[in-house]
C-alpha cells in the first residue's frame, strides 16, 4: 500500500512540474530538494506520459496482485501451507524484480536523464515490499491471541490449548463415569427421618421379644445344672413348652397390636406348614410325600390362607 | 548320594488358622457361612459396600476373600464345599443400577435383588454425631428381625426361608446375652414392594436412674461438681431428658443375665439401637432355581414364573425344612415378625 501512494506522489509531482514547465520556470527549492540529481528541463510528450501511466498501472495491478495473494494465503493457518506461500511469493518477488528490470531498461532507451528518480524510488519500494510482505505474511494468523509474530510461540499455545481440551474432555468422560457409578448411592441425612424412625422402631421391638423370651427361658432353667443327666432331661422338656406358653401367653393380649409373632400361632394352624417341627410326623397324608406332592401343596396352601385370616385380627 | 536341597531355602510354613467350627458346639448346628463377591468391575462405593457386607456377615465370612477377574462362579462353588460355606452374596453392576444376588449353595435358589438406594457403612457413620463402634461388635452374628414379609406370595416366602437360614440360628434357651450385639433388619413395604435393609448395633441402659448417675456410672470419670453446693445435688437433680427417652416404655427388658458391669440381671434396661452401615433398599427382581441358573420361579417384569413351577419350588423348600432341626425353627419362630 505504501509503495502505491509513493507512486501517486510521484505521479502527481511530476504533473506538477509538467504544468510549471509549461509555465514558465519558477524557481523553487522544494522541487529543487525533490529533483535533486537532474536540472535539466525536459519536455513531457505524450510517449512519456503513456510510459508513466503504464507505469503507475503496473505498480497498481502489482500491489493488487500481491493483495490477492495476500488474502488467498492469509487464511491458511498450518505452516505447511504457509511454506507454500513463501515459496509462490518468493517466485512472486522475482518476477516482480524481472518487471522492474524491463521498466528500467526502456527507461534507460527512453530518456537516461529522468529515469533515475524513478528507479530509485522503484528499488526503494520493492525493498519496502520485501519487508512488508514477509511482516504480512507472518501475521496471517487471526486466532484469539492476536499477531503472535513468532511461530514457535504460536505453536506452544497451539498445543497448550489442545491439551486443555483433551483435559476437558476426559474429565468429562471421568465424570460420566464416576455419575454411572455413584448410581444409587445415598448419603444418609443427619437427622433421623420418620421411616427410619420405623424402622428403628420395628427393630426394637424384634430385639425386646427375644430379650423376653431369652429371660423367660432362661430363669426356668435356674438352679438346674444341664450337666447332670437328670437335669439334662428335665430342662429339655421344659425348654419348649415353656417358651410356646410364653409366647401363647403374650400373643393373646396383643393380638390387636400391630406386630406378632407367627409362633403362637404355630400351636393351632402353622404360619407355614414345614415350619412346624413335628410336621412329617403329625400328618399322615405325608407318609410318603414324595409321592403325593399335589395334595401336600394343596395343605400347605390351605395353611397359608389360615393363617393370613389369622394375621388380619 | 543324592543332592541335597538348598539348605538356605526356607521351607513354607502353613500358616496356622484357627479351624472355625462348623457345627455349632451346643447345639449342634450346621452354621452357616458366607462368600461376599463381585462379578464383572465394580466402582469405587460399591466395592466398599462389598466390604461392608462381608463385616455385615461377620464372623462366618470370609472378610478377604480374593478374587480375580478370571474367577467365576463355579470356582467360587468348588471352594465352598470343603469350607462349607452355604450362601453366596453376589453383588453385580449394570448400566441400570446395582444388583445384590443372595444365593445358597450348592443348588440355589438364587434371589436377585435391585438395589434402588444404598449407603455405605462410613456414609452413616458420618451423619452420626457419635458413631459407635465397640471392640466385640463384630465377633458375633447378627440376629435378624424380617418385618412384612407375612404376605403370602410364594417369592416372600423363598426371601424369608434365605435370609432366615444365612445367620446361625440361636438357641433362646443357652444363648448369652452379650452375644446379641447386632441386629439386621429386612422391612418389607407392601405398597413399594422394597425392602428396607438396615444393620444396628444393639447397646443397653439401666433404666430407672438419672441421665448423671448413669453417665458417672458409665464412664469411670469423677463428675463435675463445681457447680452443685452439696453432694445430694447430684444425686437427686433431675437432667434434662431426651426426647426419645419418652418412648422407652416399649423397649426396656428384664435380663436373664448380668450384662457388663452396668446392665444388672436385677434391674430393668432399655434397648437403643444405633445404626451401623451399610443401608439398602432392596427390590426383590428374579428368583432362579438353581445358582444363578436354572428355571426362573419368579421374575418382577417377565411375569414367567408359572404356577407350576412355583409348586414345585414350594415343595422344594418343604423339604429343605423337614431337615431342619427344631432349634432352628425355634429361631426362626423367634425372628420372624409378621405384622400387618
Amino acid at each position: 500500500m505504501a509503495e502505491e501512494t509513493r507512486v501517486e506522489k510521484a505521479a502527481v509531482v511530476r504533473k506538477t512540474r509538467r504544468e510549471r514547465g509549461m509555465k514558465g520556470f519558477k524557481s523553487n527549492k522544494k522541487q529543487k530538494r525533490d529533483m535533486a540529481a537532474p536540472r535539466r528541463s525536459f519536455k513531457v510528450d505524450k510517449r512519456m506520459e503513456k510510459m508513466f501511466k503504464k507505469r503507475a498501472r503496473d505498480y497498481n495491478s502489482d500491489s493488487d496482485d500481491d493483495g490477492e495473494k495476500r488474502n488467498r494465503y492469509g487464511s491458511a493457518a498450518t505452516v505447511g501451507e504457509k511454506n507454500n506461500a513463501g515459496a509462490a511469493s518468493v517466485n512472486d518477488d522475482d518476477s516482480d524484480v524481472d518487471m522492474a528490470k524491463e521498466f528500467e531498461g526502456s527507461g534507460d532507451e527512453e530518456d537516461g536523464e529522468i529515469m533515475p528518480g524513478i528507479i530509485k524510488l522503484a528499488e526503494g519500494c520493492r525493498a519496502f515490499k520485501m519487508a512488508f510482505k514477509s511482516i504480512l505474511k507472518k501475521s496471517v494468523s487471526d486466532d484469539s491471541l492476536g499477531p503472535v509474530l513468532s511461530a514457535h510461540k504460536k505453536l506452544v499455545v497451539e498445543k497448550l490449548a489442545q491439551e486443555e481440551a483433551e483435559k476437558k474432555v476426559k474429565g468429562e468422560a471421568r465424570k460420566q463415569r464416576q455419575m454411572v457409578g455413584e448410581k444409587g448411592h445415598v448419603k444418609p441425612a443427619n437427622y433421623l427421618d420418620a421411616h427410619d424412625k420405623f424402622l428403628i422402631g420395628v427393630a426394637t421391638k424384634g430385639v425386646v421379644k427375644l430379650f423376653n423370651a431369652v429371660n423367660k427361658a432362661q430363669s426356668a432353667q435356674k438352679g438346674l445344672d444341664p450337666s447332670r443327666s437328670k437335669d439334662a432331661k428335665v430342662i429339655k422338656k421344659r425348654r419348649k413348652e415353656a417358651f410356646f406358653s410364653e409366647l401363647g401367653k403374650k400373643s393373646l393380649p396383643v393380638g390387636a397390636k400391630v406386630d406378632t409373632f407367627s409362633g403362637p400361632k404355630d400351636s393351632e394352624g402353622p404360619s407355614w406348614a414345614p415350619l412346624r417341627d413335628n410336621y412329617l410326623l403329625t400328618n399322615p397324608k405325608l407318609k410318603d410325600w414324595d409321592k403325593m406332592q399335589e395334595t401336600n401343596e394343596a395343605d400347605a396352601v390351605g395353611g397359608m390362607s389360615e393363617d393370613s385370616g389369622s394375621d388380619e385380627d | 548320594m543324592p543332592r541335597l536341597r538348598n539348605k538356605k531355602k526356607v521351607p513354607y510354613i502353613r500358616p496356622v488358622v484357627k479351624k472355625q467350627a462348623s457345627v455349632n458346639h451346643v447345639t449342634g448346628d450346621k452354621i452357616p457361612k458366607s462368600f461376599v463377591f463381585s462379578r464383572g468391575k465394580l466402582p469405587g462405593p460399591l466395592k466398599q459396600l462389598e466390604m461392608d457386607l462381608r463385616k455385615l456377615m461377620l464372623p462366618y465370612t470370609a472378610l478377604k476373600l480374593k478374587e480375580k477377574k478370571r474367577n467365576n462362579v463355579k470356582d467360587f462353588l468348588k471352594v465352598a464345599g470343603p469350607m462349607g460355606v452355604t450362601h453366596f452374596l453376589i453383588l453385580s453392576k449394570t448400566e441400570s443400577a446395582p444388583y445384590l444376588r443372595v444365593a445358597r449353595t450348592p443348588q440355589g435358589p438364587t434371589l436377585t435383588f435391585k438395589i434402588h438406594e444404598y449407603s455405605l457403612s462410613a456414609d452413616v457413620a458420618k451423619s452420626q454425631l457419635r458413631p459407635r463402634c465397640p471392640q466385640d461388635l463384630f465377633r458375633n452374628a447378627p440376629l435378624i428381625v424380617l418385618s412384612g414379609f407375612g404376605s403370602g406370595e410364594q417369592h416372600m416366602k423363598s426371601t424369608t426361608v434365605m435370609f432366615q437360614n444365612i445367620f446361625p440360628a440361636i438357641d433362646i434357651s443357652t444363648v448369652k446375652l452379650s452375644s446379641c450385639q447386632r441386629i439386621v433388619l429386612l422391612n418389607y413395604n407392601k405398597d413399594t414392594k422394597l425392602i428396607d435393609f438396615r444393620h444396628y448395633s444393639i447397646r443397653l441402659q439401666p433404666v430407672g436412674v438419672s441421665r448423671r448417675i448413669r453417665k458417672f456410672v458409665q464412664n469411670h470419670q469423677a463428675p463435675d461438681l463445681r457447680s452443685l453446693k452439696d453432694v445430694s445435688d447430684f444425686v437427686t437433680k433431675a437432667g434434662y431428658g431426651s426426647e426419645s427417652e419418652v418412648d422407652e416404655e416399649a423397649a426396656t427388658v428384664t435380663l436373664a443375665s448380668d450384662l457388663g458391669r452396668v446392665n444388672r440381671a436385677s434391674t430393668k434396661s432399655a434397648i437403643k439401637l444405633q445404626e451401623i452401615g451399610p443401608r439398602m433398599t432392596l427390590q426383590l427382581t428374579k428368583v432362579e432355581e438353581g445358582l444363578c441358573s436354572g428355571g426362573i420361579l419368579f421374575s418382577e417384569y417377565g411375569g414367567s414364573g408359572s404356577s407350576e413351577k412355583d409348586k414345585r419350588q414350594d415343595n422344594h423348600e418343604n423339604l429343605e425344612e423337614e431337615e431342619d432341626d427344631e432349634e432352628d425353627e425355634d429361631e426362626d419362630l423367634e425372628e420372624q415378625e409378621n405384622d400387618v
